[in-house]
């Protein structure tokens, strides 16, 4: 069949579906009304029939016009009262309209579908209208599907006996056996020319498929190409056009006559009308919420049934108007959402009546707005969500710890149902319940800049509100640039800027495989180089010259060095003999300039949350997204483009693909970036030694920190307590006197304030007792920081270190003792003088640790012993190897990267030749079991780290001993 | 009456040089010529896509006619021109070197295509029009502005 006239075809497609929309309401109105029949109403559904048919005639759609006329039949006689409106005709009328719905959908092919199904039960119906008693007709019907219900006689029953036929529903809801059944029959009616059905078994099951398939089909409507619209807002958008050429007009006459200040009022005419036009224009995409919500009366009416609930549904606000396209994307959600209330909320009658509760439960969708936004509102008076569950089940899927579950409020845990991989539902149904859930939803409504909240008390039922906006059409963007482009990302994805200083960079930015991640408050957030996902070539802008240069950086860690905390401790060497190039030199001096900071965009969408590193952080502007053209369709990664205030265009950026693109994953990309980057800290922790420090003051500005192992006791005095005696300031301590220094008499640093409490804190040192003047607060700690043994480094200071966000300085005590007390340590000198021909003993010193490795070497060599270093257990060996021959002893720490203090002794111990050497170990494990295991492999000492005393007296032994040999 | 007729039965070409062959399109299909460079580069776009543009609150898209046709990256003068034509649902923008006049073509003087002209391929036009001094080649829009998925698809 040719259609000649497009449009009039379209004229009927649509004017069809607008009266299949209505029919549907109306159905289910003249089915609750029953016997009491709406004539007026029944009329109007006989007339939508009559003029489908009507029009199908006219276009040569012989089928729907079959179809239509089957209904229109059946409503005939309903409206002349002749046959009650049972629930089981108004069923085979609501399937008849779906299939029209879905004939009219597919016009083309509407010639060659297959009716049989809807016309015969249409007609038996009609028959035994037609026949007086109706109930004749029934046991036929009997007899295709055994336990059918005897309703149609006695209208009351439908109405009073709800609870009791709901046994009966379900044999009934599936009138689809009936019509299977009937459909093969070899004797179609004779009345309404029938198709020639050659092969009646295809037909039955596509007739099936289709069935099952129209609650699916129905909810996601194709997409309207056309939209109708009031005459009214036509005329006022004509004259608003025509008010528009009119300003034009005087616009390009004051430009010709220069006259500026009739320019202002033409501008300010333009600008008004302009705007008035915007809306009105806005105004034709709104569609009333209606179109929607029409059909979840049958979708609560079907589904109940299925269930055997009984359901009540009302709809607020129909008219409450929302921009087309979001109309069409609210559908799937909602639908959704409704019928999880259906499943899920509303419980079984006979548990309504055991809780008191009406059997009747009931359902309300209501629309409205609030605060420029539209509010949909889905509250049932089911059983409502148990917070308590929810979390449970959170806990044991894993999504959240039981601790985070512990903390979290009522609605919080109500809303975790919204998690992606939580379906609460006991028993799957084929309703809801398929493990995709309310996440979806939360993703759809996501992408429409909408969001759901969900309250909720157990027994009362719950509210589901969404929020969405009015219109997608204009939407907030943040403005960014990269590559000197400037890009959009819709404020709806935008959770916060951040931006990280350059000197901070090196704090924040950590690399976890090869992922870079950023700490932001305590979570790790993958972070995606937008150059890089783009391909966009790099560049950084300059402040100074206010451009984009390229950026050569591998990196974001490589801004100030190519260490991270991963691999810190064997990068930090080698680095500064490669930046000594002219290039890397520039970039040394870029590391400090604002251009190197850090901009991040941090997104989310849907579950996913990530950080987007771009060149440049604009302003936020409200912007209209327009589409790309053809060609730019398989770019990923835009949303769309818009035009700027300076007319050129910026692409809108799709952050859920960018995520795709850079292969990060949902959750997991961010769970996995967790999971590293704990491994990371573990094994930085491993492979960096802690050191535990005594800190302390001697000023209020200065903070102190001494080994703690070093330290003996702590005293808290008197300033009375002090005695100076002969030059020397001194304290009774156990029944004798104890030397008192300070660190002020050897180091430049403040002087010890003048105050009552004092600290003293006692060293044992060369077989003397020896107390530092303090002051409080005294700490214990841990730290595993870096220590610079460079910036603060002085006589009788060490190093320094940053301990709790001050900066610490390290007491040598031994330096301290030797400055103020030389003669302390005269008798080891004496000890230590070797023979003047004989060669100075050469130790190897392996440690990992700088700032240790140097301190020992400083020892060894004040005591004048050639020192060879070596950074871990397999340095030292080919240490070992190469120069064996001058090596009397072995130095060594214990916790080292590629091999540890154990492995070296172990190897060094069972080799033949070497196994003389003795080996000192030096730890801040002084566990036993270390010891011990220390002393398996055949350490000699055990010493803790920096008990310089200690190790020196057993360095000389050993190397006393190893001057016989001869080396 | 008349000129209608003449009308209907000479095709007025508009030319235009992509590197340095001349090419000619009916005139008809285009919709406007302009120098409009300030183009926005889309990042992954396909390679012969230079970029974006506005044209009046409509995004255009250009297209580097020589990188379509194969002829690489010659220099583009100092004249550039963008051809804008109709394509379904959107503009699309030519990127030509120059342009050049319209020539008046007798359909009958127009010539099938060689496979191989100019270096180019010869899929991209449907003929070659002979004037006194020059030839130039016809370009089939439908084939220039298709996606080059497409073109796999087709073959």
């Amino acid at each position: 069949m040719s259609f000649e006239d497009d449009e009039i075809l379209q004229g009927f497609i649509e004017e069809s579906l607008e009266h299949l929309a209505d029919i549907e309401n109306d159905l289910l109105a003249i089915e609750e009304g029953g016997a009491n029949i709406d004539v007026e109403l029944v009329n109007k559904v006989f007339r939508a029939a009559h003029s489908i048919k009507g029009g199908a005639g006219f276009m040569g759609l012989s089928v729907i016009q079959d179809l239509a006329h089957a209904a229109e039949n059946v409503l005939g006689l309903i409206r002349s009262e002749k046959l009650i409106p049972t629930p089981d005709i108004v069923n085979a009328l609501l399937l008849a309209s779906d299939q029209l719905q879905q004939l009219i959908e597919d016009v083309a092919n509407s010639n060659s579908a297959d009716i049989s199904a809807n016309v015969t039960v249409l007609n038996q119906i009609y028959e035994s209208g037609e026949s007086p008693k109706s109930a004749e007709k029934k046991p036929r019907q009997a007899k295709e599907s055994p336990p059918a219900p005897e309703v149609t006689s006695e209208p009351a029953a439908t109405a009073e006996e709800e609870p009791a036929d709901k046994g009966q529903h379900v044999p009934e809801e599936s009138s689809t056996p009936v019509i299977e059944e009937s459909a093969p029959s070899p004797e179609p009616e004779p009345v309404f020319e029938p198709e020639p059905d050659p092969e009646p078994e295809p037909e039955i099951d596509t007739l099936n498929v289709v069935q099952d398939k129209s609650p699916a089909k129905r909810s996601t409507p194709k997409a309207e190409t056309s939209i109708r619209v009031t005459v009214s807002l036509l005329d006022q958008l004509m004259n608003l056009a025509g008010e528009l050429v009119l300003s034009r007009n005087q616009l390009l006459q004051t430009i010709t006559s220069g006259d500026v200040r009739n320019a202002e009022a033409v501008g300010q005419r333009i600008d008004l009308v302009t705007s008035e036009l915007q809306e009105a224009i806005m105004l034709t995409r709104m569609q009333p919420i209606g179109n929607v919500f029409n059909k979840f009366p049958r979708v609560v009416r079907d589904l109940s049934k299925k269930l055997g609930k009984q359901i009540d549904l009302t709809i607020v606000g129909k008219d409450v108007e929302l921009d087309k396209t979001i109309i069409e994307a609210i559908n799937d959600p909602l639908t959704h959402l409704v019928r999880n209330s259906v499943d899920h909320g509303v419980e079984t009658p006979d548990i309504r009546k055991s809780k008191g509760k009406d059997a009747k439960g009931l359902i309300v969708l209501k629309a409205f707005h609030a605060a420029g936004q539209v509010v949909i509102e889905i509250s049932d008076d089911g059983r409502g969500i148990d917070g308590d569950r929810i979390a449970d089940t959170a806990v044991k899927k894993g999504l959240i710890t039981q601790e985070q579950a512990k903390v979290m409020s009522e609605k919080e845990r109500i809303n975790l149902i919204l998690l992606p991989g939580f379906s609460t539902a006991e028993k799957i149904t084929d309703v809801s319940g398929r493990g995709v859930g309310m996440d979806v939803v939360k993703t759809n409504l996501d992408q429409l800049g909408g969001s759901i909240e969900i309250e909720s008390e157990v027994g009362r039922g719950s509210t589901i509100s969404i929020k969405l906006p009015l219109t997608l059409a204009i939407i907030p963007c943040q403005i960014i640039m990269t590559g000197g482009e400037r890009y959009a990302i819709p404020q709806v994805n935008l959770e916060e800027l951040l931006r990280i200083p350059a000197s901070r960079i090196k704090d924040r930015v950590e690399r976890v495989g090869d992922a870079e991640v950023v700490r932001l408050r305590g979570n790790l957030l993958p972070l995606i180089r937008m150059s890089d996902v783009f391909d966009i070539e790099r560049t950084y802008y300059d402040y100074q010259e206010e451009s984009f240069k390229p950026d050569r950086r591998e990196n974001v860690a490589d801004r100030r060095s190519k260490s991270t905390p991963l691999f810190r401790e064997k990068d930090t060497q080698p680095e500064p003999e490669q930046e000594k190039t002219g290039e890397e030199q520039r970039s040394q001096n870029r590391r400090r300039s604002p251009s190197s900071a850090l901009n991040i965009v941090v997104v989310s969408t849907g579950a996913m949350k990530y950080g987007l590193i771009v060149d440049r952080l604009h302003d936020s502007e409200e912007i209209v997204i327009k589409p790309l053209g053809r060609h730019l369709q398989q770019c990923q990664g835009y949303a769309g483009a818009t035009i700027m205030g300076d007319g050129r265009i910026a692409l809108i950026l799709d952050v859920s693909s960018i995520a795709r693109m850079a292969g990060l994953t949902s959750l997991e990309g961010s769970e996995r970036a967790n999971e590293l980057a704990e491994a990371a800290k573990d094994a930085i922790t491993k492979t960096r030694d802690k050191q535990a420090l005594l800190t302390f003051s001697s000023s209020p500005q200065e903070h102190f920190g001494v080994p703690l192992n070093q330290v003996e006791r702590v005293e808290k005095i008197k300033y009375n307590d002090v005695e100076e005696v002969g030059g020397r300031r001194v304290m009774q301590y156990r029944g004798g006197s104890l030397p008192l220094v300070s660190i002020d008499e050897v180091a430049m640093v403040q002087p010890l304030p003048d105050q009552e409490d004092l600290l003293v804190i006692v060293f044992h040192l060369a077989g003397k007792d020896i107390g530092l003047l303090a002051t409080g607060p005294i700490d214990a700690i841990e730290i595993s920081a870096d220590i610079d043994e460079i910036t603060l480094q002085q006589t009788g200071i060490m190093g320094s270190a940053i301990i709790g966000g001050k900066t610490t300085m390290l007491v040598d005590i031994f330096e301290i003792v030797q400055t103020v007390n030389p003669q302390w340590f005269e008798d080891q000198a004496v000890g230590t003088s070797y023979d003047e021909d004989a060669p100075v003993p050469t130790i190897l010193i392996v440690e990992d640790s700088n700032f240790f490795r140097n301190q020992v070497k400083g020892y060894m060599e004040e005591a004048g012993f050639n020192v060879i270093e070596a950074e871990d257990g397999v340095d030292a060996w080919q240490m070992l190897e190469e120069f064996f021959a001058e090596i009397a002893m072995v130095v060594t720490d214990i916790e080292m990267p590629n091999m540890d203090g154990f492995e070296l002794t172990e190897k060094i111990k069972t080799h033949p030749t070497y196994s003389a050497l003795p080996v000192i170990a030096l730890t801040t494990l002084a566990a036993d079991e270390d010891i011990a295991r220390g002393k398996r492999v055949g350490v000699n000492e055990y010493h803790i780290k920096l008990d310089k005393e200690r190790l020196m007296e057993s360095v000389h032994r050993y190397a006393k001993e190893s001057m016989p040999s001869g080396r | 009456m008349n000129e209608t007729k003449v009308n209907k039965t000479v095709i007025e070409l508009a030319t235009f040089y992509v590197g340095d062959a001349l090419c000619g399109m009916d005139i008809l299909k285009v919709q406007e010529i302009n120098k409009l460079m300030e183009m926005t580069k889309v990042p992954q776009a396909p390679e012969y896509v230079l970029g974006i543009l506005n044209l009046r609150g409509q995004i255009v898209t250009i297209i580097d006619l020589r990188r379509k046709l194969g002829l690489g990256t010659t220099n583009l003068g100092n004249d550039p021109r963008n051809i804008i034509v109709n394509a379904p649902g959107e503009h699309i923008g030519l990127l030509v070197k120059s342009i050049s006049d319209v020539v008046m073509a007798d359909p009958d003087k127009i010539e099938p295509a060689p496979a191989n002209m100019s270096g180019i391929q010869g899929t991209f036009f449907t003929g070659v029009y002979k004037t006194e001094n020059k030839l130039i080649g016809i370009l089939d829009t439908k084939e220039v502005l298709r996606l080059e998925t497409e073109n796999i698809n087709r073959v």
